[in-house]
């Protein structure tokens, strides 16, 4: 019976084989490491998020004079309301701190590099489709934080020359945050998780074209695959295991660690908190954005911080494998950089001073500055470590086993010009 | 949208004088008790003093006899309410507005929405003192325009005093009660989830370890 059940749906669905390439045969590198396992994570909390939010929009009030009410009444009436909001409340930060470990990651072990462009790309799309959400998200409990935070980031749209003040109003559909503006964004925050679904296919679909990047950054001869099952599933679950403490302390034992004191006020559009900050995830962009005195250079240099990732391909030329393993300088930059991101977000969650604005500017000025060295950094690391062989051994063997050939696009044509 | 840039410019400026306002008062170092009595007295404070003006709008009288309010005083207190009637203070809000310039803020929140809440509350209920013209003020909330209900200020010796932060302390209790009153729901649960989510992790960390082990070290990497 269930055998000639799969053959009648194979032969109008190619289901088995489905089943058998991309997932219980589908090749996966043997040498991947935990840092690997938080694509998974990202989508599990993708469903987690969907799910949760789901259920929350079933008592949730999208509504002025209703929306900070019924979060409190789903608190405190609906069934394990609580533990529905706060998993989601605190699963917008979780989707975060893995979508950042996982960028950090690719960017670590060079994964952005050919042929892997389209997936860095797609993530790009998915990261600003993710923080576009959970912005909109964020005004929904319509406390005062969420008011704020919407009415001054909305704002910075006016920074766009000739239109701005009409996509101002555009985007809240009223002239300062007000009922129109929670309606349209619980709308699009119900809609853009979808949107974001279907870029996840596309990314996988990438990723099952390209195969799983690893860390010694060339793609590995096949005797060093596996099958992604059950070697890779048993890893992800074993990882998740440990992902789910920690995410659930701070569901039961901390779950307002994440909320601003200020969001427990329902929204006051006559009066100012005190202190307006944004999601921890957005403060090193906001530290950007208030270093540049100028209004309109700070809204484009928040934006470029965020889309200059995308360059990512193009400005790292070099060929050496091993991702930063064995390219010191590479590896110096990544982690001045991961240190400038932790400095940029802790000024960006301080109350400006001239002190913290001046290390500001010169943070802003370092997070644009790696960037720029990149293509002469790696170029030269290309010359010297490795058209001079000045690798260590283990990069040599690595070279030598994989049958990896270290030159890229250009040096092949120039090559192939000289013949 | 001129407003808006000025907005922008000017919110940060705000933002740090009423940050330097905030920090210059240390709140009162005491730990707000969490036991069922404590909130209990909190209560009765509450209802029959606080709710004079305030109001807690997201509980029920009905609520209160989780936190082990009698019934016959809970009948005392809701008069002829019905058990399901939020906890509305007595004077309506125009009323509060004409003699104090403002509304008393609904407190079932609260706690939540103060930085160290319990503390804030308790430091705030015995910050009260009078200054050199005779006016009575607040440490931590200058200006204020509730008076000192808890009579912190008319309390000329330390036993008075003592009984007064005690008083202060249980009605901070009850107030981080209201603002989470599934606290308690949820840690018990949250232990129990997390001993089942390690001992899960364990079980599957061996299991990893068991499937891998099944590898041949075939490979160069």
């Amino acid at each position: 019976m269930k055998k000639s059940l799969k053959g009648w749906i194979d032969a109008r669905f190619p289901l088995s084989s489905f089943v058998k390439n991309e997932l219980t045969d589908y090749p996966t590198p043997r040498n991947l490491n935990y840092w690997w396992n938080f694509g998974f994570l990202s989508g599990f909390v993708l469903v987690l998020q969907i799910v949760t939010g789901v259920f929350l929009a079933m008592h949730y009030k999208p509504a002025a004079d209703e929306a900070f009410d019924s979060i409190q009444y789903i608190m405190r009436e609906v069934n394990y309301g609580w533990l529905i909001r706060y998993i989601h409340s605190t699963g917008a930060s979780a989707f975060f701190a893995v979508i950042f470990i996982h960028m950090a990651r690719t960017l670590y072990y060079g994964s952005y590099r050919a042929p892997r462009e389209l997936m860095w790309w797609s993530g790009q799309v998915l990261l600003i489709m993710l923080m576009a959400t959970a912005f909109m998200g964020y005004l929904l409990p319509w406390g005062q934080m969420s008011y704020w935070g919407a009415q001054v980031i909305t704002s910075l749209f006016g920074a766009t020359p000739l239109i701005g003040e009409h996509i101002v109003i555009w985007l809240r559909g009223d002239f300062s945050v007000g009922d129109a503006t929670l309606t349209r964004f619980f709308s699009l925050h119900y809609l853009f998780p979808f949107l974001i679904c279907a870029v996840v296919v596309l990314h996988l679909v990438a990723l099952h074209t390209v195969r799983s990047s690893n860390p010694s950054g060339i793609t590995l001869h096949s005797r060093d695959n596996i099958p992604f099952h059950p070697y890779f599933t048993i890893k992800d679950f074993y990882g998740l295991g440990i992902f789910l403490i920690v995410f659930c302390a701070f569901v039961f034992f901390k779950p307002d660690f994440f909320i601003e004191a200020d969001n427990n006020i329902p929204a006051n559009p006559l009066k100012t908190p005190a202190h307006i900050v944004p999601e921890w995830y957005f403060l090193p962009f906001y530290a950007i954005l208030r270093s540049i005195p100028d209004k309109l250079g700070g809204v484009v240099a928040m934006s470029m911080s965020i889309i200059i990732f995308a360059a990512m391909p193009f400005l790292d030329r070099c060929r050496v494998p091993g991702g930063a393993c064995y390219r010191p300088l590479y590896r110096v930059m990544f982690y001045v950089f991961i240190t400038d991101v932790l400095l940029l977000g802790y000024i960006g969650s301080q109350p400006p001073s001239a002190t913290l604005t001046t290390v500001g500017e010169i943070a802003t000025f370092f997070y644009f500055a790696i960037f720029a060295l990149l293509p002469f950094t790696s170029y030269w690391e290309n010359r010297l470590l490795l058209h001079r062989e000045k690798l260590p051994a283990a990069a040599l063997t690595l070279i030598r086993e994989e049958k990896y050939i270290p030159v890229d696009q250009d040096d092949k044509k120039t090559d192939g010009e000289r013949a | 949208m001129k407003g808006c840039s000025m907005l922008l410019t000017a919110l940060p400026l705000l933002a740090f004088a009423a940050a330097a306002d905030a920090s210059t008062v240390p709140l009162a170092d005491v730990r707000i008790a969490a036991d069922a009595g404590s909130i209990r007295r909190g209560a009765e404070t509450v209802v029959t003093v606080c709710m004079n003006c305030h109001s807690l709008k997201y509980i029920k009288f009905r609520d209160l006899l989780d936190v082990g309010v009698k019934r016959d005083s809970l009948d005392l207190w809701k008069g002829d309410k019905d058990l399901n009637a939020a906890l509305i203070g007595s004077t309506p809000a125009e009323v509060a507005r004409q003699v104090y310039g403002v509304v008393p803020p609904d407190l079932s929140l609260i706690t939540a929405a103060r930085e160290e809440g319990g503390r804030y509350v308790y430091s705030l209920l015995t910050g009260f003192y009078t200054d050199d013209s005779g006016n009575t003020d607040n440490h931590v909330f200058p200006g204020i325009t509730m008076p000192d209900i808890l009579g912190y200020t008319f309390a000329s010796n330390a036993k008075d005093r003592h009984e007064i932060e005690n008083n202060a302390g249980d009605v901070a209790a009850f107030l981080v009660w209201a603002a989470d009153p599934d606290a308690g729901v949820r840690k018990k649960i949250g232990i129990a989830v997390i001993i089942y989510l390690v001992i899960l992790t364990v079980l599957l960390y061996f299991w990893k370890k068991r499937i891998w082990k099944g590898l041949d070290k075939g490979g160069s990497v």
